[in-house]
């Protein structure tokens, strides 16, 4: 195994990752952090923070980057809703962050879940702010409408990596359906904040990511995160390059120049990795209430 | 009482870890929450935090061993 960079260290400890798994089996759910081999699984749970990940554990798409497994997709557990409602009350959640598989088989997406998900949580814990990271739902406005209708705070769509690099990375997506969310997102329902994310070591030149920056401010969009792509396993697309902690501090410093509000850029910083703090910066920064 | 340390599951699938340091000594002391070893995955070194106090008298892994999940990898002499 090839090794590591010194700032590649994450802390982990077993009592606080078993705590939450059980809260999780309990409730008949799953986690991005699990399912994905987040590396931040052990610092989030110790401080009792998750990101729920709705619709199933097999997606129907094959990203060359994830580790969620693609396969046969779950039936859509009617119980959820209240389960993930549940789950963030125990874990008196200010900010719950809530993500999916890839439901291509279904007809909207799973957008009306995700609304549902998004209502159960404003009902159960009525001060708790609510993140949505979604998948392209095929970029079809009417399942958009359906997600924004339930009025989430954040709508994470996540561009994941430049132009040039989706037909190896991300073949069953596409660049421009992927900004168009975030787009009509934004033009849909302008108070609410939008936010994605993408990944380097994948390839990606500066030049590209400057542009994929341009295109993704071009939306409206008001958030940023960047972290380090992390190869699951050698059946995952390949790992080009680690980039250093002062190469992140450029990119946020680009970002930040370029126009966006907020922006997380650090080897380990994920879509929801610390995401209540980018709300509340924005917030504070506008003057909106938290 | 005396505890095994274990090499923990860090994610799924995964049947053994490479334990590539130690960050205590035999007979040292060490509190809840302090970084007992290092192990590599994949896609980072995670520092395995001690969920005891109490004494390390023993390591059962040396460093650069490929230990599989649930093993023990060292003992822990605690007060309770």
């Amino acid at each position: 195994m090839e090794r590591k960079p010194a700032w590649l260290k994450v802390s982990y400890n077993q009592g606080a990752v078993d705590e939450i798994a059980q809260l999780m089996r309990e409730l008949n759910l799953n986690t991005v952090c699990r399912e994905a081999d987040c590396p931040n699984i052990g610092e989030c749970y110790r401080k009792h923070t998750a990101t729920f990940m709705i619709l199933g554990s097999r997606c129907t798409r094959n990203c060359r980057f994830c580790n969620v497994r693609c396969g046969a997709p779950a039936e859509v557990d009617p119980e959820e809703p209240a389960n993930v409602a549940r789950a963030a009350k125990a874990l008196r959640l200010r900010h719950a962050v809530v993500t999916s598989v890839t439901r291509d088989d279904l007809p909207d997406g799973g957008a009306a879940h995700f609304a549902g998900v998004v209502r159960a949580i404003r009902e159960a814990c009525p001060g708790t702010t609510v993140e949505v990271l979604i998948p392209d739902l095929k970029g079809d406005e009417k399942s958009l409408d359906i997600v924004l209708a339930a009025r989430p705070d954040v709508l994470n769509h996540n561009m994941e990596t430049v132009r040039e690099l989706y037909a190896a990375v991300r073949p069953e997506a596409a660049y421009a359906r992927s900004l168009g969310v975030l787009r009509y997102a934004k033009k849909a329902r302008p108070d609410s904040l939008t936010k994605t994310g993408f990944m380097v070591g994948l390839g990606e030149t500066d030049d590209q990511i400057g542009r994929l920056m341009d295109d993704v401010l071009a939306t409206g969009c008001d958030i940023l995160t960047i972290g380090q792509y992390l190869r699951p396993s050698p059946e995952h697309a390949p790992l080009a390059r680690y980039a250093t902690p002062e190469d992140f501090d450029r990119y946020r410093d680009l970002a930040l120049q370029k126009g966006f509000k907020h922006v997380a850029s650090a080897p380990l910083a994920r879509s929801s990795y610390r995401a209540h703090e980018a709300l509340e910066a924005v917030r504070a920064e506008s003057g909106r209430p938290s | 009482m005396k505890q095994q340390i274990l090499m923990p599951k860090l994610r799924p699938g995964m049947e053994k870890g490479v334990l590539c340091a130690w960050s205590v000594r035999p007979g040292e002391r060490v509190e809840k929450g302090d970084v007992l070893f290092e192990v590599e995955t994949d896609k980072v070194v995670s520092q395995i935090e001690a969920d005891d106090s109490g004494i390390v008298s023993g390591f059962l892994a040396d460093e650069g061993d490929e230990v599989a999940v649930g093993q023990p990898v060292a003992t822990l002499e605690t007060e309770q």
